[in-house]
């Protein structure tokens, strides 16, 4: 009799449960705002945070000397204004001295050195002290050649931070919003931005509430943000479409046509500062010392169809390696001034040259790590260079960890997937992967002419300075070590009713602007 | 059976310990490191980390570290969330696991063990034929179909119910319970139809027949206890895996349980979750198993702790 009462106990309280949810109450609430993070964070220590998602939530618990506006334009940060002197390498911040950590102490100047010189500092073991390099001694304190205490940071009295670089960095001001450059608030849990943590629940959320003594605290229009951790974009829209989340992180790739048309008025797609290229490794065979079989593979590629019919969430085609939507640059003159014909033409032409023929062809590797995007853009690239080319595509699917070790080392590879997402807006951070000895040169091209012109740059300024880049891009893409195939964009799912978003290159978007209706 | 149980125990020692050196090692031998990514570390930086977690000692010393950690219940820091320990991570996974999991196993048994009676006593008529092909069903659709036709359904048409998130309330848990439960009622419904069609035949029942006993009577008192014994080595391995979380409906219902550690660890080379994960679960397994060669001989008198020690049923 037991037996048969439980079920029928169960079946009554599953209905009166459900009953009782027919009002709705799973929809978002009015005073919350309901972003997803993406996947879950891997810390929110501000020197060891590296991924996107942790960054984003850190941007909203910290702020640094310099802070973004809506349009991720720099404004005043903790620091109320600055100065450089002639040599550009000497920076002076004034800090506001209403600036508050969350806990009501004052944030003064030692706690940006403190913050700076753990950063630096080779046992904290911080993935992202790279960004401190340009002030003075970073890189030999990171080496365990100097002592902590010789960075180039000096606190003059509680107010007033001054900065020693290396030598003239155009981007540091923009460098400055990172939070791996926000003063530190020691082991103890408080914050400088606009936001607090209240509570962290690994794999599901972090919820942040208003910090009341943050320095524009009047500014802040929401009391309470909640960042869910969604690793699916598939999940994420099913959320969105439930009225769970106010703004998504991504969304599903291969859905445009349905989601302009269901939810076009959420949707939100914009340029965004990174370029997807494929990368020739030089330094093996069969691409050692053959630009012109480079070349050829690069010529048959149609990126239009790529991004048009591949990709088709508004990706550009690209010819070049740097974004032309980069403030002040000026793309150079992509090869598609040729029609298609003649391209076809005269890869078949540099093919036969290399030796490579239909009874001869080329086989080759194309290495990509698991992305449905990825996977995709590999089959059509495959696709085009066997139908102009003959060429005989093995396309190779890694995981991350094994695709990163191996396109690190360079063993195995013949082309793998490269793509780059600007720290910060300088055309300099997109051609530094290319310099000899940088560890991020995985297509290991040495160009003693490509490094001069980078090290020409460091020493220039303005237009001078973009001239040289744009020499040393022209460099590299003459040398064909890259494919270039599309640049970035943004995508996002924002619910109408959420105010003061803006798409902006940097995909910034600080909580602290957004509000709802 | 007090001998046995010290006994089964004693003998759950070296199967854990071959299963921790299996999945050590195991997890080392994956190319790739906790600490590789994009932008690789400089030398002397990944040399910090790598003495920071010791992972710069010889393998064999590590191993050695590890079984002394493990002794005393310290899983070690995470690699890849470097913000918690792995026993906080499965200090505050697996009770939302075990939750989900235990809530799917009674609501599985609370309806699979009637349905397949059901089915049995009216054996090769349209109830059977009906309730077993809908069973089929829930065996053959994956999970990850499932769950998004759930969430479809109830939340985004109806919108009964969240699309997914976490709390300990009744609406959060619905979908995810009923996902992972409808595999599990198909089988056991399946499982209880089979053998109870068995047991039904067998001569003692039909003797109790014959003696005029009720049918409900012969079902509830006889047949049932004997018909659960299949029902039982399913429920072992069954249990250990559901209370330890699913991959695909913590992904698909954002639930932040520890069955995605599984699959995340693995991925991000973080050694020490991976080890924790895999330990939790093989300790269930270990138990299960010991709690069903338990209740068999309650279900079984004809099953002795004697025989038992001699490898079981």
């Amino acid at each position: 009799m037991e037996c048969t009462h439980r079920p029928q106990s169960t079946f009554v309280a599953i209905a009166v449960g459900l009953m009782l949810l027919l009002s709705g109450a799973c929809s978002v609430g009015a005073a919350t705002l309901h972003r997803s993070v993406g996947p879950e964070p891997d810390a929110l220590d501000i020197h060891l945070a590296q991924s996107l998602s942790a960054v984003n939530v850190l941007r909203d618990l910290h702020l640094g000397l310099i802070g973004l506006d809506a349009k991720a334009r720099l404004i005043p940060g903790v620091a109320r204004q600055w100065s450089v002197d002639d040599s550009q390498r000497v920076w002076t911040f004034e800090l506001d001295p209403q600036a508050r950590w969350s806990d009501g102490a004052p944030i003064v100047a030692s706690d940006f050195v403190a913050g700076w010189q753990r950063a630096v500092d080779p046992t904290t073991g911080s993935p992202v002290a790279g960004l401190l390099e340009p002030i003075q001694h970073a890189r030999a304190i990171r080496r365990g050649e100097r002592p902590v205490d010789s960075l180039g940071v000096v606190a003059e009295g509680p107010h007033r931070l001054v900065v020693t670089l290396e030598q003239p960095t155009p981007w540091f001001e923009e460098l400055l919003t990172h939070p791996v450059m926000a003063p530190w608030p020691g082991q103890t849990q408080r914050f400088s931005g606009a936001y607090a943590l209240v509570e962290r629940l690994p794999g599901a959320h972090l919820r942040l509430e208003k910090n009341p003594h943050y320095i524009r605290a009047e500014q802040v229009a929401l009391g309470e943000v909640m960042w869910h951790v969604i690793e699916q974009p598939s999940v994420e829209l099913s959320r969105f479409r439930a009225g769970q989340l106010h703004i998504t992180e991504t969304i599903p790739p291969g859905r445009m046509d349905w989601l302009e048309r269901e939810l076009g008025t959420s949707l939100r797609i914009a340029p965004y500062l990174g370029s997807f290229f494929l990368a020739f490794n030089v330094a093996r065979s069969p691409f050692q010392d053959q630009p012109d079989l480079r070349e050829a593979l690069s010529l048959v590629i149609d990126r239009e169809r790529i991004t048009r019919q591949v990709l088709g969430a508004g990706e550009q085609p690209a010819y070049a390696l740097i974004p032309p939507s980069l403030p002040g640059w000026n793309p150079p003159e992509p090869f598609t001034t040729a029609s298609k014909a003649a391209r076809i033409e005269r890869a078949q032409a540099l093919y036969a040259q290399a030796g490579y023929s239909q009874d001869n062809p080329l086989k080759v590797e194309l290495r990509f790590n698991t992305s449905l995007n990825h996977r995709r853009m590999a089959a059509a690239v495959g696709a085009m260079w066997r139908e102009h080319l003959g060429v005989h595509t093995r396309l190779v699917n890694e995981e991350w960890k094994v695709f990163v070790t191996n396109r690190r080392q360079g063993r195995i590879t013949q082309v793998v997937r490269g793509g780059w997402i600007g720290d910060w807006q300088d055309p300099a951070n997109f051609l530094q992967l290319f310099v000899s000895d940088s560890p991020l040169n995985y297509t290991f091209w040495r160009d003693a002419r490509f490094d001069s012109l980078m090290a020409t740059a460091q020493t220039q300024s303005g237009q001078a300075r973009m001239a040289t880049l744009a020499q040393a891009e022209q460099r590299l893409i003459d040398a064909h070590v890259i494919v270039p195939l599309y640049y970035y964009v943004s995508r996002h799912l924002v619910q109408p009713n959420v105010n003061g978003w803006e798409d902006n290159l940097m995909d910034i978007h600080l909580t602290k602007w957004l509000s709802l209706e | 059976m007090l001998t046995f149980s010290i006994k089964r125990l004693i003998s759950a020692v070296p199967t854990l310990f071959l299963l921790i050196t299996v999945a050590f090692f195991l997890i080392r031998v994956a190319p790739g490191g906790p600490f590789d990514s994009e932008r690789a570390l400089m030398p002397e930086v990944e040399a910090n980390l790598a003495a920071k977690y010791h992972l710069d000692e010889p393998l064999i010393f590590q191993y050695g570290r590890y079984l002394w950690q493990i002794a005393q219940l310290d899983f070690g820091p995470s690699f890849h969330y470097l913000d918690w320990s792995v026993n906080d991570l499965i200090a505050q996974g697996w009770p939302v696991s075990l939750t989900l999991g235990g809530l799917a196993l009674v609501l599985a048994l609370l309806v699979g063990i009637p349905i397949g009676v059901w089915a049995a006593v009216n054996q090769n008529k349209a109830i059977d034929y009906t309730v077993m092909s809908v069973a089929m069903i829930g065996i053959s659709v994956p999970a990850f179909v499932m769950a998004p036709v759930l969430i479809l359904l109830f939340a985004i048409v109806l919108g009964w119910l969240p699309a997914g998130g976490w709390a300990f309330s009744f609406d959060r848990m619905v979908l995810p319970v009923l996902t992972l439960a409808l595999p599990m009622v198909a089988y056991i419904a399946r499982i209880t139809r089979g053998s109870m069609i068995e047991v039904l035949h067998s001569p003692f029942i039909r003797t109790a027949r014959a003696k005029g006993m009720p049918e409900k009577e012969i079902l509830t008192n006889h047949a049932l206890k004997p018909a659960m014994l299949p029902v039982l080595s399913y429920l072992g391995p069954a249990a250990a895996g559901v209370l330890t979380g699913s991959v695909v409906v913590e992904r698909i219902f954002t639930i932040p349980g520890i069955g995605s550690y599984f699959v995340q660890g693995a991925l991000n080379r973080d050694y020490t979750l991976v080890m924790g994960v895999v330990i939790l679960y093989g300790m269930l397994i270990i138990l299960f198993n010991f709690l069903v060669d338990l209740l068999y001989a309650w279900l079984d008198p004809r099953i002795r702790y004697e025989d038992l020690n001699e490898g079981g049923p």
